[in-house]
């Protein structure tokens, strides 16, 4: 019998989450400051979405965990490794990114004081790369390929979200760690080596484990794909 | 229940008020990322180590496995310092090492300040008292949502995932894919069948939209808070004499 927890820990990667204490306090308060109008703004539409309906707040409440347990889920990555789904691809196409921007900052606040996965100095700098920079870019993405059909769209959404979440952690790593000689472009170029190595073929399996998730609720959940907006009427597939 | 959460429950200083261990931890962890890196950060973390493990008893296993993958993710980041990127391409950065040092010195510093105080604070006793310092009502209420139906939603993440296991779902990299698709979707269905369950027996009992939750009410002890700020001061006493030294 294993827990997510231990599967989390056995798998040996790290994650992209910038660590506490890993920023020197002026980014780690840059970021924050970067981070706080998006959060605002997708707590007043929370606030909005609750007033009008407050039954909502339990679905809220479980999509924010269901968020959480899909990040902590180890997916194979194409080039043999493991690691694991940012899940704001799938969030912000369920959810829209204004709203997957607070659930994303309540999931990061919880895997740092749960599982020591990012830090609370940093919360900031991780808010803006996974639940802000992440859903926006990922749901651009999937609004732009929606023409296409809901699965190639999902896999966009999915694969942008997740590159983008890591393109921005690189950019903020190279701003804090400029390189000696060469400056913020030699310092992009060594993170952005190092992440693409994993992230480039663990987008493309994000993207791959978010159509499956689609497609299977598709079937069995089209009702709340089509109240969340997702799904169309007459893309609905019989169980 | 996971590791660090259930360390916080056990631990002799869960009936501190957690304003205090945020002070605590909080004044620690400023030590930890203004101090100078040397000898700052070991200092800050040798003091952060022995409030943990003598004064707040959390277990080394814990903090052990838990500090395991941030402190990866430390020393993965802190390679890069090793090397620059020159017109004539890679070579080996002057001075590297001292920055790939300093960085995880801080690094470990803090990170064992987030520890002490994640280790000895259960998540159920500060979300409720975030409204205190100003955060939306509504915002705390989703998010003590998330906690309580986080270990829910775990334990049917863990049970879908022994199913599929006693069912060879992992025996291949095709099954493996098929089945983490399956669990992905049936946790999100499971999520929002719970949620809507809750929803149904709330309405039943006159729900209309708030979740008053009992607290329990947890003294500020005035010894406590009073000694509280004294392992910071220790920590930029030492290091100030530290560095005085010829």
């Amino acid at each position: 019998m294993t827990t997510v927890h231990e599967v989390l820990e056995r798998s040996g990667v790290t994650p992209v989450h910038i660590a506490e204490g890993y920023l020197p306090v002026t980014h780690a308060v840059a970021w924050s400051a970067a981070a706080a109008p998006f959060i605002v703004h997708g707590v007043i539409r929370l606030n909005r979405q609750i007033q009008a309906a407050p039954e909502d707040k339990l679905l809220l409440g479980a999509s924010g965990a269901f968020c959480f347990v899909l990040s902590a889920l180890k997916i194979p990555s194409v080039t043999g490794s493991c690691s694991h789904p940012t899940g704001t691809g799938l969030g912000a196409i369920l959810f829209r990114p204004p709203i997957m921007t607070v659930l994303g900052t309540i999931t990061l606040l919880f895997q740092a004081l749960l599982l020591a996965h990012g830090g609370l100095t940093t919360l900031g700098a991780n808010a803006f790369s996974m639940a802000v920079a992440g859903p926006w870019a990922g749901y651009a993405a999937y609004l732009l390929t929606r023409r296409l059909g809901l699965l190639p769209a999902v896999f966009a959404g999915a694969f942008v979200a997740d590159l983008t979440t890591y393109c921005v952690t690189s950019v903020q790593l190279a701003l804090a760690f400029p390189d000696a000689e060469s400056g913020f472009t030699g310092a992009l170029a060594k993170f952005g080596g190092i992440f693409a190595v994993t992230q480039i073929p663990l987008a493309v399996s994000e993207g791959l484990l978010t159509v499956l998730v689609v497609r299977l609720l598709r079937t069995s959940a089209a009702a709340d794909l089509i109240r969340l907006g997702v799904l169309r009427k007459r893309e609905e597939v019989p169980a | 229940m996971l590791a660090i959460d259930a360390a916080a429950y056990r631990s002799p200083w869960r009936r501190h008020h957690p304003a205090a261990k945020a002070l605590l931890a909080g004044g620690l962890l400023g030590c930890a990322l203004v101090l100078p890196p040397w000898p700052g950060a070991p200092v800050t973390a040798a003091i952060t180590l022995a409030v943990a493990l003598g004064w707040a008893r959390v277990p080394p296993r814990t903090l052990l496995r838990a500090a395991r993958t941030p402190l990866g993710f430390a020393l993965t980041g802190s390679l890069t310092f090793l090397v620059t990127v020159g017109p004539d391409g890679l070579g080996w950065a002057d001075g590297g090492v001292r920055r790939a040092a300093d960085v995880v010195a801080r690094c470990t510093a803090a990170l064992l300040c987030q520890l002490l105080f994640a280790g000895t604070t259960p998540l159920a006793d500060t979300l409720p008292r975030l409204t205190r310092l100003g955060l939306p009502v509504t915002l705390v209420e989703v998010a003590a949502l998330i906690y309580r139906m986080l270990f829910v939603v775990l334990d049917t993440t863990r049970r879908i995932r022994d199913a599929q296991a006693g069912r060879l779902g992992t025996r291949s990299l095709r099954a493996a894919w098929r089945s983490l698709g399956g669990l992905g979707s049936a946790v999100f269905i499971r999520s929002f069948d719970r949620a809507r369950r809750l929803e149904a027996g709330l309405a039943g009992r006159g729900y209309t939209g708030s979740l008053s939750v009992a607290v329990a009410e947890i003294p500020l002890k005035t010894r406590f808070l009073a000694t509280a700020p004294l392992p910071a001061a220790l920590a930029i006493l030492t290091t100030l004499t530290l560095q005085s030294l010829p």
